[in-house]
């Protein structure tokens, strides 16, 4: 559904971030999107989202070319994403927050019921959905990124360092409903820091490196590779058969 | 004049200074842009509300109707043939490219003000201008106590919109973060239109209300920029109730300087407090943490 | 404001064939100069020469301005207050005997010393920040000026008898002169070089090691002493006028105006734009009062969003259009001020700063390009 192909895109006169990335995100799959600091992965998103030009490659969503499309038509193509960092609107309630996610024309149908089955999925914001925003913890926070990110009715997910700041009981369960999403039926890519986790719960992932895939694969051979283990895991790790 | 009764005039003045502030506080909160002709625009809606008078005999109070309007598509206009092409650049170049573009707008319409009307004062003066209620010895003129009252209607409808209007929520999204606002499927550039607009829309009627209650002439144009830019500077960005506080707050600051110091002085004191202001706090003395 | 990109080779090649080419300006800059000096005493008209007084008092004014809102890139709005008190200082201190060379220095002095109390407090303010607060800060003057000094301030009947207008204009032809010397100077000099990187992209040059507070400053006391003589300059021309009327903010509006229809950042502009703006002030002054306001504000507005080098670049793409017939000349021939002010002479020691400054406005660009902030909003 999703395919990049030679994306390459720079920051200035000479900081270039991705140089010839490619990868495919198909119906209802989860794909993890790894890789070291400044390999490039949040400028990929970026691209996704339409917030970045590419200098040269494709991007494609089922068929149709994304480059040009500004971000609010994106959203309303089928593709969400939830930036790093969250980027709540602070000053704006929960529910208001929420509610923004459906802002899109084919979003709006349908807006209230997905509204319960967001409130259904993460039951604590419900509580506190005249709460402001910025008033939340960390973790509920990322649920209402999360559950924004729903309200759009997307087909594909794109989330960029959920488990960011994190603490790994509510980083396992953002992960497990995570799961749930993509059961039903919506594709995810998952850019991650938390590898393990990340391929854990991925069908397939591939691994960025300084503006390239530098490997791809099932996610599960990904995580048995000794090298992968070894690079990202930790030597310890890399050690454990 | 008793000091009560100056703090009763200065706080008429500052509702409409408030009026004036909250609408460059919209447009600087959500396209971060500085339209410093916005006092010029302040400027036209009381042209807009004399000439009304002078030629139809509309009363002031009713040529809000139509110069509100007005205002509103003004406002598009000027965004989409103007501001529309400062947005792009970020947030630092921005800033300085609205500042000059609003220079440069402002005295544009200054000198046709000047040239279409002359640099004389002008007011508008209905029959019942000239009351006043009187309560324990202090006289409220009317039309200046009707103006305050519509200048808190005007706010209290601009906090509706924005809390339940949707696109009221998209324009706040919008200035609180830009790309998440993007992000999750807002067209931005609309709610810069809008934002804008209706900025301008308050401008328009803040300039009714002062022609009505006071005077309006083209050099009021840069005085009321100041004045709205105090204001913003005192309130800080973020609450539309806030700011109208705030004009109040500078309206009392005035008179209380007056009878200090002596009428002379009263510009003065807002200019400093603001310059004090600027330097200790830039984003305001109520601004959000 | 005006962009080429100066790469290295290129560079070498300008700087060699600006020799030649550098030797042919000075000497008609000379011939030019020389002309000028003599301009009175060839029997001109009186009112001509009042207008050349003007113009070489508006070359003076945008200059000044120049120089911080140009090269350094703070939008001083309040420059009308330097304006006034070199003014206000000269005249005083004429009027009750002084010579006026020394007043005018006085002037400078104080407008100088005005400015660096301010300025350490006013640069910790920021783009938009700083350019309201000198706003105020010039409002506040002039409120206060008029309401110690309302009385219209005229010269003594001695001062009229003796009034010399060749004087004047050959003051004011000083002025200028030194004006643009000063502007041509910073040009090619690392301190304007600071002044850039500053401008495009403060935090940069910092961390490439300019003292943004050191060069602001530097810049703002270059520029109001240049603005206090203007004022003595001012104080010394006109016979009578109201003290609060150099502090009126339309001195500041006619040094943008000028300079920025002229071309902003560099060393003709406001020269062009001077010319240009009094002339025209003068003519339509004649039919339509403040007419000339509103189509110089309609100008700088055009300028500023598609021309932002006004005409200075206007000038510079006209002749390279005109250049395209000859072969493979680079468009960043020394000739054109649009491409000198922007490619200062290499040096080794200045290499990182040139650099920083190419970076930062890459970097401007691209960011505007990509639409993208340059961080988180706030």
């Amino acid at each position: 559904m999703l395919e990049v192909d030679g994306l390459e895109a720079a920051y200035g006169a000479g900081a270039v971030a991705l140089a010839g990335a490619s990868l495919t995100v198909g119906a209802g799959e989860l794909v993890a999107l790894l890789g070291p600091n400044g390999a490039g992965k949040t400028t990929l998103v970026r691209c996704i989202a339409g917030l970045v030009r590419p200098r040269r490659g494709t991007l494609r969503w089922q068929g149709r070319p994304l480059t040009g499309v500004p971000p609010h038509a994106i959203v309303e193509l089928g593709i969400a994403v939830v930036p790093e960092g969250r980027r709540l609107f602070g000053g704006l309630t929960v529910e208001e927050n929420l509610a923004l996610g459906a802002f899109t024309p084919r979003a709006r149908a349908g807006a209230c019921a997905r509204l319960e089955a967001v409130y259904a999925l993460f039951p604590v914001l419900r509580e506190r959905r005249r709460q402001l925003a910025r008033t939340l913890s960390g973790g509920q926070q990322q649920m209402v990124a999360l559950g924004r990110a729903l309200m759009a009715d997307p087909r594909l997910l794109v989330l960029d360092e959920p488990s960011l700041g994190l603490a790994p009981r509510v980083v396992e369960a953002i992960f497990e409903t995570l799961v749930a999403i993509n059961r039903q039926g919506v594709a995810v890519l998952l850019v991650e820091q938390n590898v393990h986790l990340a391929l854990a719960v991925a069908h397939r992932a591939c691994i960025l490196e300084a503006g390239r895939v530098a490997r791809e694969g099932p996610a599960r051979a990904l995580a048995d590779d000794p090298e992968v283990r070894r690079a990202y895991l930790g030597p310890l790790a890399a050690a454990r058969p | 004049m008793t000091v009560l009764q100056q703090a009763v005039l200065g706080l008429l003045l500052g509702g409409l200074y408030g009026l004036a502030a909250a609408g460059l506080s919209l447009i600087f909160g959500v396209l971060r842009v500085l339209n410093v002709a916005h006092g010029e625009l302040i400027m036209l809606g009381g042209y807009g509300a004399f000439w009304l008078f002078a030629l139809a005999g509309v009363d002031p109070f009713l040529a809000l109707l139509v110069v509100v309007p007005a205002a509103l598509l003004a406002g598009l206009a000027l965004y989409a043939g103007l501001f529309r092409f400062v947005v792009a650049a970020e947030e630092e170049t921005r800033i300085k490219n609205s500042l000059l573009i609003g220079f440069g707008l402002g005295l544009a319409l200054h000198a046709a003000a000047v040239r279409l009307w002359t640099a004389d004062e002008r007011a508008v003066t209905p029959a019942w201008a000239g009351g006043a209620l009187t309560v324990g010895g202090i006289a409220i003129p009317l039309v200046r106590l009707g103006a305050l009252a519509v200048a808190l209607v005007l706010i209290g409808a601009l906090h509706l919109l924005l809390a339940r209007w949707r696109w009221g929520h998209a324009i706040r999204a919008t200035a609180e973060d830009r790309e998440a606002a993007l992000l999750a499927g807002i067209d931005v550039r609309r709610a810069y239109a809008l934002a804008f607009a209706l900025g301008t829309a308050l401008a328009g009627a803040a300039g009714v209300l002062v022609s009505t209650g006071y005077s309006v002439s083209p050099a009021i144009g840069l005085e009321w920029t100041l004045k709205a830019l105090i204001v913003i500077v005192l309130a800080g960005l973020g609450s539309i109730f806030g700011t109208f506080v705030g004009g109040l707050v500078l309206g009392l600051a005035e008179a209380a300087s007056a009878a200090a110091f002596g009428g002379a002085y009263r510009e003065i004191v807002g200019l400093v407090v603001f310059f004090v202001v600027l330097l200790v706090r830039p984003r305001g003395l109520f601004a959000r943490a | 404001m005006s962009g080429t990109a100066p790469s290295g080779a290129p560079r070498a090649r300008g700087a060699s064939s600006a020799r030649p080419v550098n030797a042919r300006v000075g000497a008609a800059l000379l011939a030019a100069g020389g002309l000028l000096a003599a301009l009175p005493l060839l029997g001109i008209r009186e009112d001509h020469l009042n207008l050349a007084v003007l113009v070489l008092l508006a070359v003076v004014l945008a200059q000044s301005w120049n120089i911080l809102g140009g090269y350094a890139g703070q939008v001083n709005l309040g420059h009308a207050a330097f304006f006034g008190l070199g003014a206000l200082v000269t005249r005083t201190l004429w009027i009750a005997g002084t010579p006026v060379g020394a007043a005018m220095a006085a002037g400078a002095v104080v407008a100088v010393a005005a400015a660096l109390a301010v300025g350490a407090l006013a640069f910790r303010l920021r783009g938009a920040y700083f350019a309201i607060g000198t706003l105020a800060l010039g409002e506040i003057l002039r409120l206060t000026v008029g309401n110690v000094l309302p009385e219209i301030s005229t010269l003594p009947a001695p001062a009229i008898a003796g009034y010399r207008l060749a004087h004047r204009y050959w003051i004011a032809l000083g002025l200028a002169t030194v004006a643009v010397g000063v502007v041509a100077a910073l040009r090619g000099s690392r301190l304007g070089l600071g002044m850039q990187a500053v401008r495009e992209d403060e935090d940069a040059a910092e961390a490439s090691g300019v003292a943004a507070l050191r060069v602001k400053l530097c810049a703002l006391a270059l520029s109001t002493a240049l603005a206090g003589l203007a004022g003595g300059l001012f104080a010394y021309y006109h016979i009578s006028y109201y003290p609060a009327h150099p502090f009126s903010p339309h001195w500041t509006f006619d040094a943008l105006l000028i300079t920025f229809i002229g071309g902003v950042g560099t060393v003709a502009g406001p020269i062009a734009g001077a010319v240009v703006y009094v002339l025209l002030k003068e003519f339509l002054a004649l039919r339509w009062v403040e007419f000339h306001l509103l189509i110089f504000g309609a100008l700088f507005v055009a300028i500023v969003l598609v021309l932002p080098g006004g005409l200075v670049e206007a000038a510079a793409r006209v002749t390279a259009l005109g250049r395209r017939g000859s072969a493979g000349r680079a468009a960043a021939a020394p000739r054109h001020p649009a491409a000198t002010a922007s490619a200062p002479s290499p040096g080794p020691a200045r290499a990182p700063l040139e650099a920083s400054v190419e970076r930062s406005r890459s970097r401007g660009r691209l960011r505007e390009a990509s639409r993208e902030p340059a961080g988180p909003e706030g």
